[in-house]
């Protein structure tokens, strides 16, 4: 926890217990307009709040060590996509919906528009551009199947399959075309290339076996 | 022997980038000092603004500018703003705000207060058509043609109208807009052995492409450089440059790679204009990330219709009347698929005596656009089940009454009495019954297991495939290497690599030989077709064909004029070209484009042709004694509408306990000319097969009727298909007969397939349920479950923006 | 205020590491605190910007709250699980499948990777018009839009509804009441257990809250007891699409049989109510009936009586009539 800005004891009865702390500044106010009234009720009204700086964090993405600042309501594709240049990673619908923003955390295929920046400290972060062989420049075996079978239409989504297919054959190397399909539900096409991801995928699962 | 292209699987040359996540969408680009714009949208369906503070927002820290209706023109509708001082849908963007990051703008916007003034608002058309209903907009509720142009009117039924419909189960059928008929179907209907009649209603939906419509612009030196999302770069820069009032030339697009459009970015979006407006306002690089919850209401949506449908068989089964009449929901700023809906009913089924009513009401539900095979798709999707019923009731097989049916080679269709290039639409059927095997598949029907019953089915879908007229441009430069200008869109059909094909083997050239210039303006891009409704396969082959004659015209003429002998003894191959008795005599190509710069005149671009568009005339002036140009306008001509054609067969299970519907197999198959990439083709087709099993089964667009706002605005209430929701396999051919008259053959596929997949899993479904078509999209499991259960249907045969 | 979406508003994180501190965190800043288990409900709403809580404590830094440990009353799933863990852990898949199954079916695997067995059954209702922020009773107002005359209310509920007619989404609730799982809730220093079909609450109960839930409380940890470790088991999900929908209905069942004869069932539906709803007449039925088709049918029926269904949901009373004579059916 070298990267911790701010880490606080509570000092009375959990004093053995450190917790990460977080501020940010911005401000919130509530108001009311006539018609349909939409916004916040209840509970969790919105309160004002005084905050300090930015936290310097550093992160494991694609294998190096990152610092960057991030803010505690960050999602990790908006800390990938705008503070470390790695736009491969899409935001589709940034409701954790549509999987383009798939990427690995520890080999794990999550959706980094809904996972918080500071949720991945001490984790490896994968994105589509840390796939590549790093010495050779040669591509991962997944993405070796897609230019083989030439998958993929307008692209958008392509990324986040692709981290699909990675955490697919990594996990299960001989997948059935169902369990394929299956590994890939949480990633959607508009193109409807469906049946050539499929195809892609098990070239995927084959190119990664001989490998 | 240089290779042969057309035919061929070849990877588009644009993959590497898109897999490694180097492609560069809208959003992908920075600018130094960018700034970030967040919009606030309309909370209400029709209002006024009255007053807008945002003396608040401005003063936050990292505010940089706010941008109002005022700031933006405000044309008279249904033009549509940027910004709205009358918003006419709940969504429409009323202001934005620019901050230095855009968690900052984000809580300028709830700093803003705008006093919205209510207005009337309306969703169903059939509720503004009624006497004294409210109208979208405060001028009227259709547009009619009149004497100086369209015209708005303020269009009313009669309570007779509505009386004579009896039920919210049948469509009421007031004074239409829109008429056209030829022959006499009451007299047809008299003498038909069968009649069908259904009122039936197709549902809204949103195009949801995975890119929302984000766009960045920044000026530098009077020039405005703008990126965005579209589905087409020539004639969105000229959009773009039309919509600012500038000089074409003054606009530099970058759109180097488009998340998917299926019509709603065909060149740009309304919306591209606000960071190039707000831009020269503040003088800072904007960037306007739109958010999916924002895509979902601006991003344009596929009409829906509700219809009536009567069609008369002869004993034979041959259609000989069709009596169509459809109300369409044209959203905020109007619509036109019903036109085209009319006239791909009266092509399909080739009726004698047709009668096509129709009239589009605006409504204030988000803007309606072409959404692949738009008015087509709907219109198939609708009616190939009630041809089904009516081959039921005459015991025929239903292949066969739609070959019997099917249009022939001296078909003549619609109001303006059009033929076609070619027609293949029998053999697509047939062949395509063979691929799926028809014979077997047909006596599943019905079939019963556990509780799951099958059902089988099919739809066969025409639509337009190609355009004429555009100009190509190549460069062949002195290291031997072909450019192929392309101006039009990169949405992933690959066209952009596809259509260059005949340039390189007119030239022949290896495929590794050819770059493909595109997606920059500033790189010059000819005069080109927008990337919509199938035009490009069709349209820059031809353009493509055309720029690499004259190259090859060229290339001869130089190698004659330095080698001796007549141009017409000169060959091309391998990068070379040499006389035909010795292959030794000859001049790479690399000497060939030398020579051309040396020669200048028409050889390097200097002196154009007369009859090229002054767009490509200016892409070509920039290229100009850098090599042999080849530069020419697509003169091939034609005569009769260039229409492409699938036919899909489906089989789903239908489980009765549940309603819920699984399908299990599908075939398309398209006649489409000669194939240039049949993967490519196979993706089309199935892709936008897919897309119609979404139309046919679970996307939809439901609105509160009382608010007036939308309910499924996420894309999970929305249901676009998932790969679970598809077959785990697929299956697609091609009839491959080559249009006669296109030099090439090929036309294009992109919009045909919808319709064919959503008519085939409608037509399955009404099979599994014994012939009962429900005459609704989409086909959701209450809907079946209620059928199944002879419960009251949850929404009546006219509800529309249900679900 | 103008309304806009999708940028969460700022929020103080907090990130313990221990459930003491978390507890504490969460005794210490009451209502204004949200405890973050996988965060997709969760930052849906903050996305939405409609709760807007002033300080978060994100759990996934607890490492107590994760795994899954046998004891000899049975399995004790810690909060934060995964439901990845959940759908592919062994003793769960061999004696308690219900739950892998369910865990199984819900949205997609990232999500399943990301999102918790916490999470999942204590996660917000999807009425569209709550969701949307319309200031319906649910949300602190006083009208419920879903149930008005001309609402769309298909995917609303059809029994249970009191002023709200919102359903609960949980897909792995329906199986943890078919287990007589309890569930363990820590509140400051103190905890308490709750049975699981105890945990959901209705909107007569409580209708701002869909689970036991206060501020102050944190869900540590779902124990499912041995009871019906091996039994024979039924779960079913009918929703719109393959892949990231919520259940339309769902059911669960756990049975024991003897000689063709269901000795004890326990039967759970979703989708229905704004609480997971256990069917405890019908198993009291089926206690000694004949497995079969007869049975399967009488179940069905039972479990629908004092079905109330809205506008447009009609088709809902067969189909959980359906899905719960399918469970009563699979006992073979």
């Amino acid at each position: 926890m070298d990267e911790v800005v701010v880490t606080r004891t509570l000092e009375r009865s959990v004093s053995r217990r450190t917790f990460i702390k977080g501020v940010i500044a911005a401000g919130a106010a509530t108001s009311s307009a006539g018609y349909l009234l939409r916004g916040s009720t209840g509970l969790f009204a919105a309160t004002a709040m005084q905050g300090t700086a930015e936290r310097l964090i550093t992160l494991n993405v694609n294998g190096q060590q990152r610092r960057v600042d991030v803010l505690p309501n960050e999602t990790l594709a908006m800390t990938l996509r705008y503070k470390l240049g790695l736009t491969g990673t899409k935001l589709g619908c940034d409701r954790a919906e549509c999987g383009a923003c798939t990427v690995l955390v520890d080999g794990v295929s999550q959706y980094a528009c809904s996972t918080l920046t500071h949720q991945v400290r001490g984790r490896a972060v994968t994105t589509v551009e840390g796939l590549e062989d790093r010495q050779s420049g040669a591509l991962h075996p997944v993405q070796q199947a897609v230019l083989d079978e030439g998958g993929f239409q307008c692209a958008f989504c392509a990324p986040g399959f692709i981290m699909s297919m990675v955490a697919l054959v990594d996990a299960n190397p001989a997948p059935t075309r169902e369990a394929a399909a299956h590994a890939l539900s949480g990633n959607l096409c508009r193109c409807g290339d469906y049946d050539k991801i499929l195809n892609c995928a098990m070239r995927a699962a084959e190119l990664a076996r001989r490998v | 022997m240089a290779e042969k292209l057309i035919g061929k699987d070849i990877a588009p040359p644009d993959l590497v980038a898109k897999i490694t996540g180097r492609a560069k969408y809208a959003e992908d680009f920075r600018a130094e000092g960018m700034v970030f714009a967040k919009m606030l949208l309309s909370p209400m369906p029709h209002a006024r603004v009255r007053r807008i503070d945002t003396s608040r927002a401005e003063r936050m820290e990292g505010v940089v500018g706010v941008l109002l209706p005022d700031d933006v023109p405000q044309p008279e509708p249904p033009a549509e703003p940027v910004l709205a001082r009358e918003p006419v849908f709940e969504g429409q963007p009323v202001l934005a705000v620019a901050a230095v990051t855009e968690q900052i703008a984000a809580d300028a916007i709830e700093q803003v207060r705008v006093d919205f003034e209510p207005l009337p608002f309306v969703l169903d058309p059939l509720d503004s058509l009624r006497p004294g209903g409210p109208n979208a907009h405060v001028q009227g509720n259709v547009r009619v043609r009149g004497e100086d142009g369209t015209e708005w009117r303020d269009h009313k039924w009669t309570e007779t109208d509505f009386a004579a419909a009896a039920t919210a189960d049948r469509l009421p059928m007031g004074e239409p807009v829109v008429e056209w008929s030829r022959g006499d179907v009451d007299a047809a209907f008299a003498n038909a052995e069968v009649i069908v009649e259904e009122t039936i209603v197709h549902q809204s939906l949103t195009h949801h492409p995975m890119e929302p419509r984000t766009s960045m612009a920044y000026w530098q030196n009077g020039k405005l450089f703008a990126f965005t999302s579209t589905q087409s770069t020539a004639r969105t820069k000229g959009a773009l440059a039309n919509a600012l009032d500038m000089d074409p030339e003054d606009v530099v697009l970058v759109a180097e790679y488009c998340g998917g459009g299926f019509g709603s970015k065909i060149s740009g979006s309304t919306l591209m204009r606000l960071p190039a407006i707000f831009s020269r306002k503040i003088n800072r690089p904007v960037m306007l990330r739109v958010t999916r919850y924002e895509e979902t209401y601006i991003g344009r949506a596929r009409p829906g219709f509700q219809g009536w449908v009567k069609m008369g068989f002869r004993g034979d089964g041959k259609v000989t009347a069709l009596d169509l009449y459809l109300v369409e929901e044209g959203g905020a700023y109007g619509s036109g698929d019903n036109g085209t809906a009319g006239v791909v009913a009266d092509l399909t089924y080739q009726p004698d005596n047709v009668r096509v009513r129709s009239v589009s009401v605006f409504t204030n539900t988000p803007p309606k656009s072409a959404q692949r095979g738009p008015g087509g798709a709907q219109i198939i999707s609708m009616l190939e089940p009630i041809l089904d019923k009516g081959a039921r009731e005459l015991g025929m097989d239903r292949l066969e009454i739609r070959k019997l049916n099917a249009p022939r080679p001296d078909v003549r269709f619609g109001p303006r009495d059009m033929g076609l290039t070619s027609v293949h639409a029998v053999e697509a059927l047939a062949q395509g019954g063979e691929a799926f095997g028809w014979e077997e598949k047909k006596v599943l029907s019905g079939r019963r297991n556990g509780t799951k019953v099958t059902g089988v089915g099919i739809g066969l879908s025409p639509y337009t495939a190609g355009s004429r007229g555009y100009d190509g441009l190549l460069l062949l430069r002195p290291d031997g290497k072909l450019q192929v200008h392309q101006g039009i869109g990169n949405l992933g059909t690959h066209s952009i690599a596809d259509t260059a094909r005949p340039a390189a083997e007119i030239l022949g050239l290896d495929w590794d030989q050819v770059e493909i210039v595109w997606g920059d303006s500033s790189r010059g891009l000819p005069r080109s077709s927008v990337q919509a409704g199938s035009q490009t396969t069709h349209a820059h082959t031809r353009a493509n064909h055309a720029a690499a004659t004259d190259a090859r015209s060229k290339i001869q003429e130089i190698a004659a004029g330095t080698l001796g002998g007549a141009p017409g003894d000169y060959v091309l191959d391998g990068g070379r070209v040499f006389h035909r008795s010795n292959q030794s005599r000859g001049m790479s190509f690399g000497q060939v484009a030398e020579r051309a710069i040396e020669l200048g005149g028409t050889y390097d671009g200097h002196v154009l042709p007369e009859d090229i568009h002054a767009e490509t005339v200016a892409a070509a002036g920039g290229l100009a004694g850098q090599g042999l140009m080849g530069v020419a306008r697509d003169n091939y001509g034609g005569d009769g509408g260039v229409y492409s054609w699938v036919a899909g067969f489906a089989v789903v299970e239908l489980d009765v306990e549940t309603g819920i519907v699984d399908v299990t197999e599908y075939t398309g198959y398209a006649d489409c000319g000669t194939v240039v990439h049949p993967r490519s083709l196979g993706a089309q087709i199935l892709g936008g097969s897919i897309q119609g099993m979404g139309m046919a089964m679970s996307q939809r667009w439901v609105f509160d009727p009382k608010w007036g706002v939308p309910l499924a605005k996420r894309l999970y209430t929305a249901r676009p298909p998932g790969i679970l929701d598809v077959p785990l396999e697929m299956s697609w051919g091609a009839v491959g007969i080559p249009d006669p008259q296109t030099p090439v053959g090929a036309k294009g596929i992109g919009e045909p397939p919808v319709g064919a997949g959503a008519a085939a899993i409608a037509s399955a479904v009404a099979d599994a349920l014994g012939g009962r078509c429900l005459c609704r999209t989409p086909l959701t499991p209450d809907i079946i479950l209620a059928e199944l259960e002879g419960l009251e249907p949850p929404f009546s045969r006219t509800a529309t923006h249900v679900g | 205020m103008a309304t806009i979406r999708d940028m969460m508003p700022a929020f103080e994180l907090f990130q313990p590491t221990s459930v003491d501190a978390a507890a504490e965190l969460m005794d210490e800043h009451g209502g204004d605190a949200w405890a973050l288990a996988g965060g997709l409900d969760s930052m849906d709403w903050f996305k939405d910007r409609i709760k807007r809580p002033r300080v978060v404590v994100d759990l996934s830094g607890v490492s107590e709250l994760r795994g899954i440990r046998e004891t000899a009353q049975g399995l004790d799933i810690g909060a934060l699980t995964t439901l990845t863990e959940v759908e592919r852990h062994d003793a769960l898949r061999s004696d308690y499948a219900v739950l892998a199954d369910a865990a199984r079916h819900v949205a997609t695997p990232q999500i399943r990777n990301q999102g918790t067995l916490g999470g999942n059954i204590s996660q917000d209702t999807r009425c569209w018009y709550y969701r949307s922020g319309w200031p319906c009773y649910r949300a602190g107002g006083n009208t419920c839009y879903a149930s008005a005359p001309q609402a769309m209310n298909r995917e609303h509920c059809i029994m249970g509804a009191s002023r709200c007619v919102a359903v609960n989404p949980s897909d792995t609730a329906p199986a943890l009441l078919a287990l007589d799982a309890v569930v363990t809730v820590r509140s400051g220093g103190r905890e308490r257990t709750v049975d699981a079909e105890d945990y959901f609450v209705g909107p007569a109960m409580d209708i701002t809250r869909m689970t036991v839930l206060r501020p102050r409380d944190l869900l540590t940890k779902v124990h499912i007891p041995s009871a019906w470790a091996g039994a024979h088991f039924h779960y079913e999900k009918v929703q719109d699409r393959g892949s990231w929908d919520f259940a339309l209905v769902s059911v669960a069942g756990a049975f024991r049989t003897t000689g063709g004869r269901i000795q004890e069932a326990r039967l759970a539906v979703n989708g229905v109510a704004p609480y997971p709803v256990r069917l405890h007449r019908v198993e009291q039925a089926l206690a000694g009936a004949v497995t079969g088709e007869e049975t399967a049918l009488a179940a069905g029926e039972m479990a629908v009586e004092g079905a109330r269904p809205l506008r447009h949901n009609g088709y809902k009373v067969p189909l959980m009539r359906n899905l719960v004579r399918r469970a009563v059916r699979s006992v073979a």
